[in-house]
């Protein structure tokens, strides 16, 4: 498939008072046409760092890019001046935020937040954006549009307010939407409404998604592909299948652990010790390895490279070093291996999967 | 298990009352906690989930209906010596581990709020003793006393909240979303520590949240809410093996689980109230359907139910 997006080698980092933090360190994916990319990771893996530096979302005063390109179109977003991004964000690439509640603007009519992207980046006069915009309405299942268009986003629901915003994200027909954690403020049954749109209108409008979200729920119903981050690095990557039911990377294993299952009986909640690596000092090695109980030696001195797994699978732990030792994950990891035709712990017969 | 801590009869906490925007949070609901048990409270946000936990507690003064502890109705008129006395037994965990600590108050202080206004220590050496025991039985250590909230993530501020509820050795703790604003790998170690302080304890929860996964964890049984009424409430595993009220497993059809393949064949339902076809006069109550799993229902849709959980 066609790569429609690259992340090579991405390093930032922000200045602050107290020093030098190594937000990203060392970030490499590429993103395929029409697929839908998961980041999954806790509260400053740099997930959401990631994404708003291929908007350049992030201040210019604080942040630097070190090292890395993100390729788009052939261009590299990193050396861009303010006015060729302008000219990208909104039109090529657009964005979902969290907060559905502030992220619009609560002085304007919601009719023309959504014309506003569309008078920008197409050549259009009012009357045929307004158009579009009740179009867009309409495609995002907001009923009655000809009204709405008029009201201010106070008048709306949590789960409507995410609806516009969508379709302001959509507006110009973007090859890529990033979504960054865009259900996790709302309720479970919005939630399935709002990414059942999404997924619908990715089939509609052919674009390409990158979700972040740390509810591993969500990312089963909705990625392709699946990139767990901890400590500024993608630490696993591969497609939805591999990274849930032969996980490789320790922290996968942790994440996965620590969320309860309905259907099976625990005595106690696997939970991850610790807390996440400061990345004032990052850590030197495998920056998982104190929170990990299959941490090696080499763990604590050397940075482990990427291993492949399979072709669309790699992960970045020294255990999937022809030297290391066989570890045994964690139980109830070896049971969702055992699920996975390829895996060591596979039972089921051939093909006799699904 | 059997003996009832808390009988809540006919709760209603309704606001403004009587006005054209009357707003009835909680509508008539009835249901017992036992002791040493956890109940789960969940429901979509503006149920009255929250509501109900207030009213027990009584951070509201119900509009009517009585919550009976240990015996004695909270809502009676008190004076001020025997509301202390029921304060010290009732505790809350709130959600947002930010803003539920005084910013400007040293943990020792924060802590040690509730040991004053009890007189449960005397000296400050004592003071300081007991705070440090508490900041160890959550999993903090001694040096984390003299710091300010800012200084901690929010994990450990959870656990200093949890800290300050244990300070005055209360039997009950309303826990209100104690766990939605942490990370995944942080809520484990939160909900495990609650689950270890109900066994070393005997404390009785009343677990209120919106996760649903994790409440069925640390539940022994779950009421669910809807627009200000319980319309179902069962144990833990009966109610998601075998949920009866349409809102109910539209609910559970709802969470996506963190397994692709059911989830490439989970089917979601949505609730529609109007499903339910009511007629006038007709009186939708509390029924029991299964042994201890109730469901708020009319006398015909009890008898479909009973019919259905035979076969």
């Amino acid at each position: 498939m066609e790569k429609i997006l690259e992340v090579k080698d991405l390093e930032l980092s922000f200045h602050t008072f107290a020093g030098e933090v190594k937000a990203i360190r060392g970030v490499n994916f590429d993103l395929l046409k029409g697929e839908t990319l998961a980041i999954v990771g806790e509260s400053g893996s740099g997930k959401s760092v990631t994404t708003k530096s291929i908007m350049r979302l992030l201040p210019e005063h604080s942040s630097e890019f070190k090292n890395g390109h993100i390729l788009f179109n052939g261009k590299d977003l990193t050396k861009l001046s303010d006015r060729e991004m302008q000219k990208i964000r909104g039109k090529d690439i657009s964005m979902i935020f969290q907060d559905p509640m502030t992220s619009l603007n609560p002085t304007m009519t919601i009719g023309n937040q959504i014309m506003e992207p569309i008078l920008k980046h197409r050549k259009v006069n009012k009357t045929e954006a307004r158009k579009v915009a009740i179009d867009l309405l309409r495609l995002v299942g907001m009923p009655k549009p000809e009204l709405r268009i008029k009201q201010y986003p106070h008048q709306f629901s949590g789960g409507q307010r995410q609806r516009i915003v969508i379709a302001i994200a959509l507006a110009c027909n973007p090859q890529i939407l990033i979504a960054d954690e865009p259900t996790t403020a709302l309720d479970v049954t919005i939630q399935a409404q709002i990414l059942e749109l999404m997924k619908d209108l990715q089939k509609k409008i052919d674009t390409s998604i990158i979700f972040i979200t740390h509810d591993l729920g969500v990312v089963a119903n909705v990625a392709d592909r699946v990139a767990v981050m901890y400590g500024g690095k993608i630490v696993e990557i591969g497609t939805v299948d591999e990274i849930f039911y032969n996980p490789q990377h320790p922290y996968t294993w942790g994440l996965l652990s620590s969320m309860p299952s309905l259907d099976v009986e625990e005595e106690k909640l696997y939970a991850i010790p610790g807390t996440p690596p400061d990345l004032l000092n990052p850590p030197k090695g495998d920056a998982f390895a104190l929170r990990s109980d299959y941490a090696m030696q080499i763990d604590l001195e050397e940075d482990p490279p990427f291993f492949q797994v399979s072709d669309t699978h790699s992960a970045a732990t020294w255990l999937l070093h022809p030297d290391a030792p066989q570890v045994e994950p964690p139980l109830s990891i070896i049971e969702r291996m055992k699920k996975f035709p390829g895996s060591r712990y596979f039972t089921g017969t051939e093909g006799g999967t699904n | 298990m059997a003996e009832k801590l808390l009988e809540i009869k006919n709760l209603k906490q309704y606001f403004n009352q009587g006005k054209p925007n009357e707003v009835r949070a909680v509508d008539d609901i009835s249901f017992d906690i036992y002791k040493g048990e956890t109940l789960g409270l969940v429901g979509e946000s503006g149920c009255g989930k929250s509501t109900t936990g207030r009213s027990i507690i009584r951070l509201y003064n119900a509009t009517d209906g009585e919550v009976i502890y240990d015996g004695v109705n909270v809502h009676d008129k008190k004076s001020k010596s025997d509301l202390k006395i029921f304060n010290r037994k009732m505790q809350m965990i709130f959600q947002d581990p930010y803003a539920s600590l005084n910013p400007r108050m040293k943990v020792l202080d924060i802590i040690a709020e509730g040991l004053d206004i009890h007189g449960l220590v005397k000296t400050p050496k004592e003071r300081k003793e007991r705070v440090v025991e508490l900041l160890e039985t959550v999993g903090l250590n001694r040096e984390h006393a003299d710091r300010y909230p800012h200084e901690f993530s929010g994990g450990q501020r959870q656990r200093l909240g949890i800290a300050r509820a244990l300070a005055v050795e209360p039997e009950f703790i309303i826990a209100d979303e104690p766990i939605s604003a942490l990370d995944v790998s942080i809520q484990a170690q939160v909900v495990n520590l609650l689950k270890e302080l109900q066994e070393e304890k005997g404390l009785t929860y009343l677990f209120i949240a919106h996760d649903l996964s994790m409440v069925k964890y640390i539940s022994d049984r779950i009421g669910v809410m809807y627009f200000g009424k319980l319309v179902e409430l069962a144990p833990a595993d009966e109610l998601y093996k075998n949920p009866m009220h349409p809102y109910t497993q539209s609910l559970l059809s709802a969470i996506p689980l963190p397994d692709p393949n059911y989830e490439r064949t989970r089917v979601r339902k949505s609730y529609d109230p109007a499903s339910h076809n009511y007629q006038d006069g007709e009186e939708i109550a509390m029924r029991e359907v299964n042994p201890g799993h109730f469901v708020f229902c009319s006398a015909k849709e009890f008898e479909a139910m009973k019919a259905l959980s035979r076969a």
